[in-house]
């Protein structure tokens, strides 16, 4: 499990170098290339999670090192099914690197962290299953917003236009879309994350919420990010507004899930 | 064998001389080329900015007599002869490239640095087309097949290694370009073209290389737009229509004339209410300017003018320019690979004589002294064996240098210093006597094999 672990660390890593220096050069090949890199990382994060049993202690997934392993693994693979169909060369050194770390720190944290506690029954799983996906997809969104926030305004100020080089960026188009698919499937996931987290700790402690920072703090980016799908698709919302709020959601869901953990 | 080029380019001739000289078919040209004993191989190439011909031949001074005489009689039948009829000479026209520099010239026209529009991609399915049909009419042989294959090596290297063709430089192009920094593709999107002149039209050519999926043309003379939708396909309208029409728009493009503009920044505001965020692309060419200037600071507007187009073109172009010295160092590079095969090439003769020498003098002694020491047959042949190795051996060392020296002057120097030295040119009949026009052949083709292998050794260390 460790093996393929650093296995998916390394190619994470020589994902992301590829990338950017095929972003930087620009070189086509070599971005192929780390997209392959990424898919092949990905591969490698599923043969670890898929022996993860045969440790003899087996890490519980509730280990935040193993669930965000889970969430950049669950944003790879979304990410690598969006390359299929859009031009985001540009989302594959942050996944890649954040892959590399998250793979790096699933090593030094699940042979010790065994003991699942009081971790018992799908529950808990299905809460850090549905909440990563949800994370992770939303991770998307937010990075789709901070491109298009990049590329929105290099396009109004005219004059950086001249003297760029041509890399293959995506489109506005394409991030809006990219954008607004990460949301559709991101919210519903994180309310049923938030929705197994409550009968989580009802099954625990008898009550559905316990005023925790992190319970707090995810209900209020859960809210936000209801304010975002209803404003979105009531068609109030313009692709800018949309990528701002998706990269401020994305923001706020962040220092919920990692932050507080940092803060308490 | 030594290569010519005779050309006339933008640089050298205007239009209207050079349309003249343009040949549609070249192959009857280049088999008349041919037939001229001065002209061993040729190669035509004629785009709309250049006519050039290049040719391999023995004597140099005869060859361009030919090609002059050939570009003012037959490539525009009789109609510009050389000494100027017309009161312009010929040779003010055009440019004469010699050995390397014709070499140089190939591979810079091939790599589109010599090109009106520096980097751009035509011009090598030109030149590919130009070696084809002299290919077809057996006018190009091993030298010019030689040159042409690295000319499109040298130009794949040329785009690979540098970013001679990967800025637009074409104000249509910038603004294709800026559209698919919007849109994903353009094939399902709609343009609204305002106004139905020159400038549409172009536009129109333009847009119909990137299959803008709906166009729609709104003009105040609603039959001049109607005229331009039945060519180009479309659907006519009058600018009363602008309203209804915005909001179904992707890409505005419009020159129209008029004193104020015609779409206002409250205008598309109002459009946009209906588009639910998806942006919108507008490019005004019109002078003075069609569309205020203040519909850019709308979120989902992305509006640029004929300066701000212009500017990315112009840049873009410096850049171009830029990568071109990189471009002329592989250009450089690629003439000293050739130069140094055409060198191995050149020294076949030298090493077959060489070879053909020292093998006549060995049989020679052999027989000589053969006969007096009254050998039997075993003895003849460890002899003849052991005088062959002899032979090879000290022949091996002086042969490899003049194969393999890849610097043409001191590989020219040294062949001259091995036809002196061995004398290969002062007995030529000795050889003849003895062997045959068969043996001649086969052994030719040895060394030149073994040339061939030295230039293949050559390509994969460089």
């Amino acid at each position: 499990m460790i093996e393929f672990q650093h296995m998916a660390a390394a190619l994470y890593l020589a994902a992301g170098v590829g990338a950017i220096l095929g972003l930087v050069l620009p070189a086509p090949r070599v971005l192929r290339g780390a997209c392959w890199g990424l898919g092949l990382g990905a591969l490698a994060q599923a043969a670890a999670f898929a022996t993860l049993h045969r440790l003899d202690s087996t890490p519980a997934l509730t280990d935040l090192g193993q669930s965000i392993a889970v969430m950049t693994w669950l944003g790879v693979l979304f990410t690598l099914a969006l390359l299929y169909r859009y031009r985001l060369p540009g989302f594959v050194p942050p996944l890649a690197f954040a892959g590399f770390l998250s793979a790096f720190g699933a090593t030094f944290t699940s042979p010790e962290l065994a003991g699942s506690g009081d971790v018992v029954g799908s529950i808990p799983h299905a809460h850090v299953l549905l909440a990563s996906a949800g994370f992770a997809s939303l991770g998307i969104a937010g990075l789709a917003g901070t491109f298009f926030l990049v590329e929105h305004r290099s396009l109004k100020r005219r004059r950086s236009l001249a003297g760029r080089r041509s890399l293959p960026l995506p489109s506005l188009e394409s991030l809006d879309q990219v954008n607004r698919i990460a949301l559709v499937l991101g919210f519903p996931l994180l309310t049923l994350g938030v929705l197994t987290g409550s009968l989580w700790l009802d099954a625990r402690s008898g009550q559905l919420f316990s005023g925790s920072l992190h319970e707090a703090s995810t209900l209020i980016a859960w809210t936000i990010y209801l304010g975002l799908v209803v404003a979105r698709f009531a068609g109030r919302q313009g692709s800018r507004q949309a990528a701002a709020s998706a990269v401020a959601g994305f923001a706020f869901l962040l220092f919920a899930v990692l932050g507080v953990g940092l803060v308490s | 064998m030594k290569l010519l080029l005779l050309g006339m380019n933008h640089r050298t001739a205007p239009v209207e001389v050079r349309e003249r000289f343009a040949v549609v078919d070249p192959s009857p040209l280049l088999r008349k080329l041919i037939d001229r004993p001065e002209i061993e191989e040729a190669v035509l190439i004629s785009t709309c900015n250049r006519v050039e011909i290049i040719v391999m031949t023995e004597n140099l001074d005869a060859a361009q007599h030919v090609l002059f005489d050939f570009f003012g009689r037959e490539l525009t039948a009789g109609d510009f002869p050389v000494g100027g009829a017309s009161g312009v000479s010929l040779t003010e026209l055009t440019y004469l490239r010699r050995g390397r520099k014709a070499v140089e010239h190939v591979f810079r026209v091939a790599s589109a640095i010599d090109s009106m529009v520096v980097g751009e991609p035509q011009i090598l399915g030109q030149v590919k087309d130009a070696y084809r049909d002299a290919t077809e009419v057996g006018a190009c042989g091993p030298v010019l097949s030689r040159l042409f294959q690295r000319a499109f090596a040298t130009a794949k290297r040329v785009k690979n290694e540098t970013g001679i063709a990967e800025r637009p430089v074409s104000v249509a192009r910038v603004a294709v370009d800026l559209a698919k920094q919007i849109f994903e593709g353009l094939e399902d999107k709609s343009a609204l073209l305002i106004g139905a002149g020159e400038m549409i039209e172009t536009a129109l050519v333009a847009l119909d290389d990137h299959g803008l999926g709906v166009r729609r043309i709104a003009n105040r003379t609603t039959a001049h737009a109607e005229a331009l939708a039945e060519r180009f396909g479309g659907s006519a309208h009058g600018l009363d229509e602008l309203d209804a029409l915005l909001p179904k728009t992707d890409v505005v493009l419009s020159c129209v004339g008029g004193d104020h503009p015609i779409l206002t920044r409250d205008r598309v505001e109002a459009a946009l209410v209906h588009r639910e965020g998806r942006p919108l692309f507008l490019i005004d060419i019109g002078v003075p300017r069609n569309i205020e200037p203040a519909v850019h600071e709308i979120d989902s507007a992305y509006l640029y003018d004929l300066d701000d187009l212009q500017r990315v073109a112009a840049a873009n172009e410096e850049e171009r320019q830029r990568e071109s010295e990189r471009a002329e160092r592989i250009v450089l590079e690629e003439r000293e690979h050739f130069d140094g095969w055409l060198v191995a090439l050149q020294a076949v003769p030298t090493i077959r004589d060489l070879r053909r020498r020292s093998e006549d003098i060995r049989q020679g002694e052999l027989e000589r002294y053969a006969g007096r020491m009254g050998l039997d047959e075993d003895q003849h042949e460890a002899l003849d064996k052991l005088t062959l190795g002899i032979v090879n051996k000290i022949m091996h060392a002086p042969i490899s240098r003049l194969r393999d020296e890849t610097d043409r002057e001191m590989g020219l120097a040294r062949l001259e210093e091995a036809r002196s030295l061995f004398g290969l040119d002062e007995e030529p009949s000795l050889s003849r006597v003895r062997g045959g026009a068969d043996d001649d052949e086969g052994e030719s083709e040895g060394v030149a094999e073994d040339s061939a292998g030295a230039d293949s050794d050559a390509e994969i260390d460089s």
